[in-house]
């Protein structure tokens, strides 16, 4: 069955050549011009099929793309991917903060935001054949469940952090590059943007450690990348 | 010195009273002496003020040191020899008693004198009152004067010690005596030595003293300077809200209200050029994005077409990616220029780094990175990078049939990496040239290679300057071009930030722009840190013929 993507963009003309473009592609494809009317057709999809992945612009009237976001994270772990027209550090940054996976920048090639696409739902559907839990002193990690416990409460983490998570776990101890987790991740290749590994540390860090300005289990190795401390 | 019967005025302390504003003279002439130009040049206005409170104070403490010196030397002088010359008048009185009474005046002179060093002669005999004392002691001339029937007095080094003669003639039997008194003034010598010194280091202090005042002045002075120069370089760094607190020196409040209306206006102005490329930016990118994706929908279904429309999507495709691509540098340009890249920079090796840029930008040529060199630590914005090796790879492919060699080296704080290509080279005149914007040399003019924008080396060098390097370019040997990119290497960093690389900009966008300054776009040379080394082109001494400077490297790497 195709996936279903919620495209979220305020002008037309793009929104129907993404539109074509997606369905191109296979994609089962709906639009909405407005982050209110986004948050109400992801509602309304709670009840049939649910959407696999969304697009949002950030540039939006009304509710902008980045109060979209964190409404959806609200209620949702969906991948989202924000598309937006500008491309400072702090624009992009917002809008990894507000809770998108991965984002493209405009005019962006029809192919790459394919990819990022495919790359985000590809990785929804893995399933993790490693153990089925692994602890990591108040933490514990149930890959195949897809859950992670913090004093044996439920932490709710997105797809992208759970998967972070889990590869800084299989290779707990060790030091991973922000290359090496862009590219198991994100499946982006060397030159992936950093900042989101840095973002999404940075989120992971305020739901699994007590004090997330001093780390004790995602910890930063100096030049070099993240660990996991046992 | 001999002094007549009469005390004249103290000639010993004239002179040296005379000496005193020499000595100040010459020292005073000292710093005049060297050549006026240079130290004028050389010496900053601090210490300019601080050297010439120092001389001031030298001048006026070695005048008063001197002046003093010399009126405390004659008048204890002078009083020792007033008491002395009345000690000795007083033993040849004495003597003179004696022998008006009958006795020999020599006899007399070994009762009356006990102690007292001191000669009689009579007659051409010369009579010591003890051995210590010999004729020779006493100059001629003295000698001459008190024997003519003058009282005399002489101050004469004997042995070393500081002695004064007075002569008294008086008349005897058996014929005028004239009688030497000899007087060790090694005590008075002291005291004036002790003086001497005392004086001298009264001055060496206030000299020292004058200059640390002066140098406390002129800080004091310059301060308004020093801050107003952090402030333009805190504005040329980026910071474009810096500004000078209007009341802390009310004497300088037109150069503060002054300097402060520029950067409002120098913000202001680049505030709406920023708005300007952002809205331009905006309304380019949304019907770009349009075209470009609704062609690739069309695309996808080329297959689909008729021949003709098959031929004119693969036109519109070509036509519309290089659109995109003008575009895209264009935005990029403006954008640098409106200081708006933020350098997102992360310390990687540098090896690494370019075997991934060279297979992202398709390149298969010799690949030359000796070991230690690929183990180097650059501080790199890798997308930036990326842009400036494809860009030259490109523009290698474009205009010189494709980069034969890329390599690398090191040398000390500097890495350089050159794309060498076998093309028809760049003519030395158009070496810096061909790093402006929409420039593309006589070789570009072919406008066949097609989707070329004219901005790909402008963009190399923008991207080089914000990563604190530069790039020129340089005859490769014999035949082709080779193009230099040099980046500072990174010393070891310190362990304080919470990301791996050094300057993230994702948790601090200041703190990267500060790990890699932004300056001014200026195309100023830097001194070259290229060995002057003739170019004869097939050394690997790399020496820019025609280099173009794009930035000064940062003064000090964090």
């Amino acid at each position: 069955m195709a996936s279903r993507i919620l495209l979220v963009e305020d002008d037309e003309r793009i929104r129907t050549s993404m539109r074509l473009s997606l369905e191109d592609e296979g994609y089962d494809v709906e639009e909405t011009e407005s982050g209110e009317d986004a948050l109400e057709a992801h509602a309304r999809s709670l009840v049939g099929q649910s959407f696999d992945l969304i697009v949002v612009d950030i540039m939006l009237p009304g509710m902008d793309g980045f109060a979209a976001c964190r409404e959806l994270r609200k209620v949702s772990s969906v991948p989202i991917i924000m598309v937006t027209a500008l491309t400072d550090t702090a624009h992009i940054v917002a809008g990894l903060e507000a809770g998108a996976d991965d984002y493209v920048t405009k005019p962006f090639e029809p192919k790459e935001l394919a990819a990022r696409i495919r790359a985000l739902l590809r990785r929804a559907r893995t399933t993790d054949d490693g153990p089925v839990s692994l602890v990591f002193g108040d933490l514990e990690i149930l890959p195949e469940a897809g859950e992670v416990r913090k004093e044996g409460q439920e932490v709710h983490l997105t797809r992208t952090e759970f998967l972070l998570l889990c590869e800084l776990a299989a290779n707990a101890g060790k030091v991973l590059s922000r290359e090496q987790l862009l590219e198991r991740v994100w499946s982006y290749d060397y030159f992936g943007d950093g900042r989101l590994v840095d973002v999404h540390v940075r989120r992971l860090r305020t739901k699994v450690e007590n004090d997330p300005s001093d780390p004790r289990h995602v910890l930063t190795v100096r030049g070099l990348g993240y660990k996991l401390a046992p | 010195m001999i002094r007549g019967g009469t005390r004249g005025p103290d000639e010993g302390a004239a002179v040296r009273a005379d000496d005193a504003p020499h000595v100040s003279h010459g020292a005073g002439e000292a710093a005049p002496s060297l050549p006026r130009g240079r130290t004028r040049r050389h010496l900053g206005l601090a210490a300019r003020v601080t050297t010439t409170f120092a001389l001031g104070a030298l001048v006026l403490s070695g005048t008063l040191a001197s002046i003093t010196y010399f009126s405390v030397r004659s008048s204890l002088i002078n009083q020792e020899e007033t008491s002395l010359a009345h000690e000795a008048v007083a033993t040849a009185e004495a003597l003179q008693g004696q022998s008006e009474a009958g006795q020999s005046v020599v006899f007399a002179l070994a009762e009356i004198n006990g102690n007292a060093a001191s000669i009689l002669e009579q007659a051409g005999q010369w009579y010591p009152s003890s051995q210590s004392v010999q004729e020779s002691s006493v100059p001629a001339g003295l000698r001459s004067l008190v024997l003519n029937n003058h009282l005399g007095e002489q101050l004469v080094d004997l042995a070393g010690k500081p002695v004064l003669i007075v002569g008294v003639p008086f008349r005897a039997a058996g014929g005028p005596v004239a009688y030497f008194q000899l007087f060790d003034m090694s005590e008075v010598a002291g005291t004036l030595r002790t003086l001497l010194g005392a004086l001298v280091l009264a001055s060496v202090v206030t000299t020292l003293g004058g200059a640390v005042v002066g140098r406390w002045g002129a800080r004091r002075a310059l301060r308004p300077l020093r801050e107003t120069a952090q402030a333009a370089l805190s504005i040329a760094g980026g910071q474009l809200d810096t500004r000078l607190a209007s009341d802390a020196y009310s004497d300088l409040a037109v150069l503060t209200s002054a300097f402060n209306k520029m950067a409002d206006r120098l913000q202001e102005r680049i505030e709406r050029d920023a708005r300007f490329t952002s809205d331009v930016n905006h309304e380019l990118r949304s019907p770009l994005t349009t075209v470009a994706t609704a062609l690739s929908v069309l695309e996808g279904r080329r297959a689909e077409l008729p021949e003709r429309a098959a031929q004119a999507l693969d036109l519109l495709s070509a036509e519309v990616r290089r659109f995109r691509r003008l575009v895209d540098d264009l935005l990029e340009i403006s954008r640098l220029d409106a200081g708006l890249g933020d350098v997102n920079a992360e310390e990687v090796t540098l090896g690494p780094l370019m075997k991934y840029t060279l297979a992202a930008a398709r390149y298969q040529g010799i690949i030359d990175i000796p070991a230690s060199v690929g183990e180097r630590r650059v501080l790199v914005d890798k997308l930036r990078f990326e842009r400036v090796l494809a860009n030259l790879i490109e523009n290698a492919d474009r205009y010189a049939g494709g980069p034969v060699r890329v390599a690398a080296e090191a040398d000390g704080a500097w890495a350089r990496i050159a794309v060498e290509d076998r093309g028809p080279g760049v003519p030395a005149e158009e070496r810096e040239r061909i790093f402006d914007r929409f420039s593309r040399g006589a070789s570009g003019r072919r406008r066949g290679a097609g989707d070329g924008t004219g901005l790909g080396l402008a963009i190399v060098a923008e991207h080089a300057r914000l990563l604190g390097g530069r790039v020129w370019v340089e005859p490769n040997g014999s035949r082709g071009a080779r193009f230099v990119v040099e980046l500072p290497v990174q010393p070891p960093v310190g362990p304080e930030s919470d990301e791996p690389a050094a300057g993230s900009a994702a948790a601090q966008p200041p703190s990267a722009k500060s790990a890699v300054p932004l300056k001014s776009p200026t195309h100023g040379r830097r001194p070259s840190t290229a060995p002057a080394a003739p170019s004869t082109g097939a050394s690997r001494v790399v020496q820019p013929p025609g280099a173009v400077t794009t930035a000064e490297p940062p003064a000090s790497e964090p």
